[in-house]
Formats: structure tokens, sequence, C-alpha cells
């Protein structure tokens, strides 16, 4: 009886519950992509440092991974040390760098080198071919094949510098592609490379002698993470060592400005679908005054005219909310379209990524506005006193 | 590699208490490390490029201020100016530079310049400032078309919202506007008179709204500045963004408004007044 009554004082005004279910569900795309948004790039990011299962990064003093071009130096030392602690599963050292390529149709076609231990490496998946352990072989990106004009098999002649003065190029030495990858922290269209690390050592010169820019380390009891990562700053002073959570706090830092931009935008979203449907609904209750003193006056309970006006709320909040959930999951993936194109970001960061508990956290609120939103004025019109309201009603 | 060893590799290791022999070389800091650090002009600082390594005794000449520059606004890390040689020497960088900055004293004389430098070169190549400025600039754009996507959804939100208010607020005064039918009041001018009634809570919503937009400006870059230790305006209200907000608001709402009168003013007068039309259209 209660959802027949609602139903029908919804559809006599059709045109006015169509443009609110039209309001709110926009703002439910809006508040769903905002919930999104808040979440997406956390979720995403922790997904993709722990995506080969290294929970420890250490970089240069006072830096971050790949933040500066600061080495680490004397590293096989670094590497020792490491090695005597048996929390530490597996190490794995990279150097970054340069390389550059003459192409078979004479261009000089440029990639990031990762230089690495291929057994223990997290910086690439190998999807035809294998992972480059001889001297002189090299695993690469689709884009920097395509624009070397190169295949597995092929030898390449690469160099990891130039040399201005005397117009040649440094560290030149021939190099096999073994393999073609997939790089994980590489931004689309980014041309990589791997190779072994004591290759990009030696392709750099004396200048890049046992260095290296950055370790991952993988532990193997998670809960012992923070015991090492202590103990390795306690007995190598010239690193910092990042954990995943001070990887994520780091991010937080720097992408905050996203996160209260949701904060906000959502609030605003919540508070329209909210007005729209008070507004609503204390003008649809003014109308029917008289209606609801009848009801009141053959005996039906203030509380019974209340959860029908309530329902009615809600009604449109929740149609509203599922037409928004639809809509946005469309915008979301255009959203994410437009800040994926961020130079240097990671082509696997999402900043709108969608998980079931952000639908269920955007329909709950917007239910929990319908229905605050309907109970003062119901409950306002409901407890009109009878005679007087009727008399209103018939004299106008 | 040079600026990136300024603002991270040097490290500042302690302050010297004691007097060196010779004239220490002046250091430019970063006058936040200043601030976190306590550090005063004319103080003698150690530097080197790795902790705990050998390095050199300088003195702080003068404090630097980060420029208001959004490709840096992210990046919390301190900087420090050295002298080139001095620099060069303490990180055993022999007689290399990563970059020149070249003034040239007209745009004739920059492709030339840019010209003569780009024919011999092998390893390095002359860039105008301008095409450097848009290729830094790649993150903001990106922002900006964030911001205006965001934008177009709020438009249509607001459109919605405003269409059903306006119609709520017609709809509530069907009764008035029966009877100004039955005056024999005509359509045309009853229409014209919702217009101008929504085009006025067009207006006054829109003067609410760019006071509101002036405070949450405000609030914004007092926050922002702070966080991120900076003079760049995160948030402001131009008088062209005013312009767009209450045209685009003040269309809304004669479009809101002619949309809602013509509802009414096709209904007859009499069943407007009796509120027939609605049984009709519940009924149906």
């Amino acid at each position: 009886m209660l959802f027949r009554l609602a139903w029908a004082t919804l559809s006599r005004h059709r045109s006015r519950t169509l443009l609110a279910v039209l309001g709110v569900a926009v703002s439910a795309a809006m508040l769903l992509d905002m919930v999104m948004l808040s979440s997406g790039m956390r979720v995403s990011f922790k997904n993709l440092l722990l995506a080969r299962g290294f929970q420890i990064r250490l970089a240069p003093k006072g830096t971050l991974p790949f933040d500066t071009d600061a080495t680490i130096v004397r590293s096989s030392e670094i590497t020792a040390a490491l090695a005597s602690i048996p929390d530490i599963a597996t190490i794995s050292p990279v150097l970054g760098g340069q390389i550059h390529v003459a192409a078979r149709n004479g261009a000089v076609v440029s990639a990031i080198a990762l230089g690495g231990d291929a057994a223990a490496q997290g910086d690439y998946e190998i999807i035809e071919g294998r992972a480059p352990t001889g001297a002189n072989e090299i695993a690469a990106s689709d884009d920097f094949l395509r624009a070397a004009v190169a295949r597995v098999g092929d030898t390449l002649s690469a160099a990891a510098g130039y040399d201005p003065q005397l117009r040649s190029f440094a560290g030149s030495r021939p190099l096999i592609v073994v393999g073609r990858a997939k790089f994980i922290y590489t931004s689309a269209g980014q041309r990589a490379v791997a190779l072994p690390l004591t290759t990009l050592q030696s392709m750099q010169g004396s200048a890049a002698a046992d260095r290296v820019s950055f370790y991952m380390l993988r532990i193997r009891d998670d809960g012992r993470v923070d015991d090492v990562l202590h103990r390795i700053e306690r007995e190598i002073p010239r690193v910092s060592g990042v954990s995943t959570q001070t990887a994520m706090a780091q991010v937080d830092e720097r992408l905050s400005y996203f996160r209260q931009l949701a904060l906000i935008l959502g609030a605003v979203s919540l508070a329209v679908g909210f007005l729209l449907v008070t507004t609503l609904v204390t003008v649809s209750v003014n109308e029917r005054l008289g209606e609801i003193v009848v009801l009141r006056a053959i005996g039906v309970a203030r509380g019974r005219i209340v959860q029908q006006i309530v329902l009615e709320g809600t009604a449109i909040m929740f149609v509203g909310a599922i037409v928004g959930l639809v809509l946005g999951l469309g915008t979301a993936r255009y959203l994410n379209s437009i800040l994926s194109s961020f130079p240097g970001l990671p082509a696997a960061i999402d900043f709108f990524l969608f998980q079931p508990s952000d639908a269920w956290t955007a329909l709950g609120m917007l239910v929990g506005a319908g229905i605050l939103a309907g109970i003062y004025p119901s409950w306002r019109g409901a407890s009109r006193p009878i005679a007087i309201t009727l008399r209103e009603e018939a004299v106008g | 590699m040079i600026a990136a060893l300024l603002s991270a590799a040097v490290l500042l290791q302690q302050i010297d208490t004691l007097r060196p022999s010779t004239l220490p070389r002046s250091i430019a800091i970063d006058e936040r490390l200043a601030a976190d650090r306590r550090i005063k002009l004319g103080d003698l600082l150690v530097v080197s490029p790795t902790p705990g390594g050998p390095g050199d005794t300088v003195t702080v000449s003068a404090f630097v201020r980060r420029r208001a520059d959004p490709s840096e606004v992210a990046r919390a890390e301190y900087r420090v100016r050295l002298h080139l040689h001095q620099l060069q020497s303490l990180i055993g960088y022999g007689d290399r530079v990563d970059r020149f900055a070249i003034a040239t004293p007209s745009a004739a004389a920059t492709d030339s310049a840019m010209r003569g430098i780009n024919a011999p070169a092998f390893g390095f190549r002359a860039y105008r400032s301008r095409d450097i400025a848009v290729e830094t600039s790649r993150t903001f754009l990106v922002v900006s078309r964030f911001h205006r996507a965001i934008g177009v959804i709020t438009i249509v939100a607001s459109a919605i919202f405003l269409l059903c208010i306006m119609l709520l607020k017609v709809d509530e005064r069907r009764r008035d506007v029966a009877a100004l039918r039955l005056m024999g009041i005509s359509a045309r001018s009853i229409v014209r008179s919702v217009m101008v009634e929504a085009a006025l809570v067009a207006v006054i919503g829109s003067g609410v709204g760019v006071f509101i937009g002036w405070s949450a400006a405000r609030i914004i870059n007092w926050h922002y500045r702070g966080v991120y230790r900076t003079p760049l305006a995160f948030a402001s209200v131009t008088p062209n963004i005013i312009v767009l907000a209450v045209s685009l608001s003040l269309v809304l709402g004669l479009i809101a408004g002619f949309v809602a009168a013509q509802r009414l003013v096709r209904v007859p007068a009499l069943e407007l007044l009796t509120g027939r039309h609605e049984d009709r259209a519940a009924a149906a």
C-alpha cells in the first residue's frame, strides 16, 4: 500500500519526478567518480608497488628511486651487507640510464635502460623470448622495437652516451635482442630496454663502476618489513629505505590535491542531491497538505504518513543513484583517460579504479541522504493541526 | 644531472663552528631549509656528494626562494645553489654542464643561433625557451582538461537542478497564473513575467555563487600555499570566469523559466485553477 501511494504521488508529476531523478543521477555519477578518485590512486599505486612482491626500495640517502640522477656508490659492499640479513629473500639492484641505438632506417632511437639481475628483477615481464642474462643481451619494450625497426633475435649497435668532442657514441657495443618485455613502471609509449647490470655499468664507463640507482628487496615475512628497514638504515646509513607504506604516504602527499578535490566535489554532489530531493519533497508536501490532514483525520497514523513521504524521497534517490552509478562508470573512464596522459605516469596507474565497495558507499550515502531529505518536511506536514489546516485548504 | 644533484645529492651534514684556514666559498640555500634547520646567513656548512663522505666547508651567503613554478609545486626537496666550478669539483663532474641558457637580442637572432648550434651539434640540441615551457607545462594542460571535464559535469547538474527548481516554483503558482489568465492577461505576458523572475533568481544566485567562489578561492590558496610552501595561486576568480558563470546561469535560468511557463500556459485556465490537469496526468 505504501509503495502504491508513493508511486501514485510520484507519477502524478512525471516531468518533475523525471527531472529530480536526472538531477540525482548526475549527482550520483559525480559522487561515485569522486569516491573512486579518492581511493583509486592509492589502491592502484599499491598494486603497482607490490606487483612483483618487493616490499622495500633503497635509494641514495635523501632521495626516492629515480627521483634524481644520484646513484649509490660501492654497491657491491651494500649488496654483501644486505645478503647478510636473513629476512631478505631477494635483492634486486637496478641501475638506470639511457641507451641510443642506430635504427635500420638511419634514425637514432633513444630509450631508458634498466640494468639489473634477470633472475631477481622486478621491473618487467617477458612476453616473448627470454630475459637478458648474457653480457651482450637485452630485452626491449614493444615501443622501442617498433621505433628501432627490430625484433627478437636481431643484433643492435647500442651506445650509452655521446661524446660531442669526438662526435661519436660513447660506450658502444653490439647487443642481441633476446626478449620482448612489458615494463611495469614506464609510462604509455615510453621506450625501455633491460640488460644485465654489469653490461650497463661497463657501457656507462668508469663513472658508473660499481654503482646502482636503487635496490628492490623482497622480505620473507611481511610482518618483518619495518624491522628490516630499521636494521638497514642503522647499518647502511648512506641509503634511504622506502617501504610500500612510506611510498604510499609520499604519493598521498604529492597527490593530496586530487584526494581533497574528490572530497570537496563528492560532498558538493551529495549536498546537491540532498537539496534537490528536500526541495521536491517540501513542495510536494505543501501541495498535498489537504490530502495529508484528511488521511490524519480518518485515523491514519502520523508515522505511516511520514513513512510514505520518506519513501517517495528515498525512491527518487535510489532510482537516481542506480542511473547515476552507470553514468558514473562512463564518466570515470573518460576522466581517467584524461588523467592517464600525465607525463611520466606509469601506464598501470588508474586514477579512477572501480571497486564494488565504492559503488556501495555511493549508493548508501545517497539513499541515506534521500531518507534524511524526506524526514523533516514529512514530519512537519504530518504534524499540522488537522482542523485548522482543513479549514485553510477549504477556504484557500 | 647537476640540477638533480643540487637538489638531492649534495647533503647538508652539520653546522661547522670552526673557522677554516682559507676563506670558504659561498652558497645560497633554500629558505625552507634555513627555516627548518635554523640556519642563518654567515653560518658555515659542510657539503659533500655522499652522506658522511669528505666535503667542502662553505658559508651561507644567501637564501633563495622557489619560483612560483607549477611544475615544482609537488617537489618537497631542498635546493642549494653552488658556484659551477665548485659543484663540478665536488661531485667529480669534470668540465661538463647539463645545459646552457643563451640570451639573444631578437627573434631573428634566436633563429639564426639555433641554426648555428643545431647544424653541427652531436649529442646536444638547442631549444627555444617557449618550446621547453610548452613541454614542461604538459602536466598542467592535463589538469586543465580534467577541470574542464568536471566543469561540464557540474554545469549539466546545475542546469537540471535549476530547471527542476523553476518547474517547482512555477508549478507552485499555478493558481495565480490561472487567475491572471482568467483576468485576460495574455499567455505571452505570463511567460515573460516568469522568465523575468527566473532571470532574477539566476542573477541573484550567480551573485551569491561568485561570492562563495571568491571566498573558496581565498581559502584554497591559503591552504595549499601552506601545504606546498609556495607563493603560487591555486585558484583565482577572474572577471572572465565571473562573466561566463553569470551568463551561463542567466541563459540556463531563462531556458528553465521558459520551459516551465510554457507547460503552465498550455493548460486551460479553469483546469489549472481546479487542479484537474494533475488528476488527468495521474490517471494517464
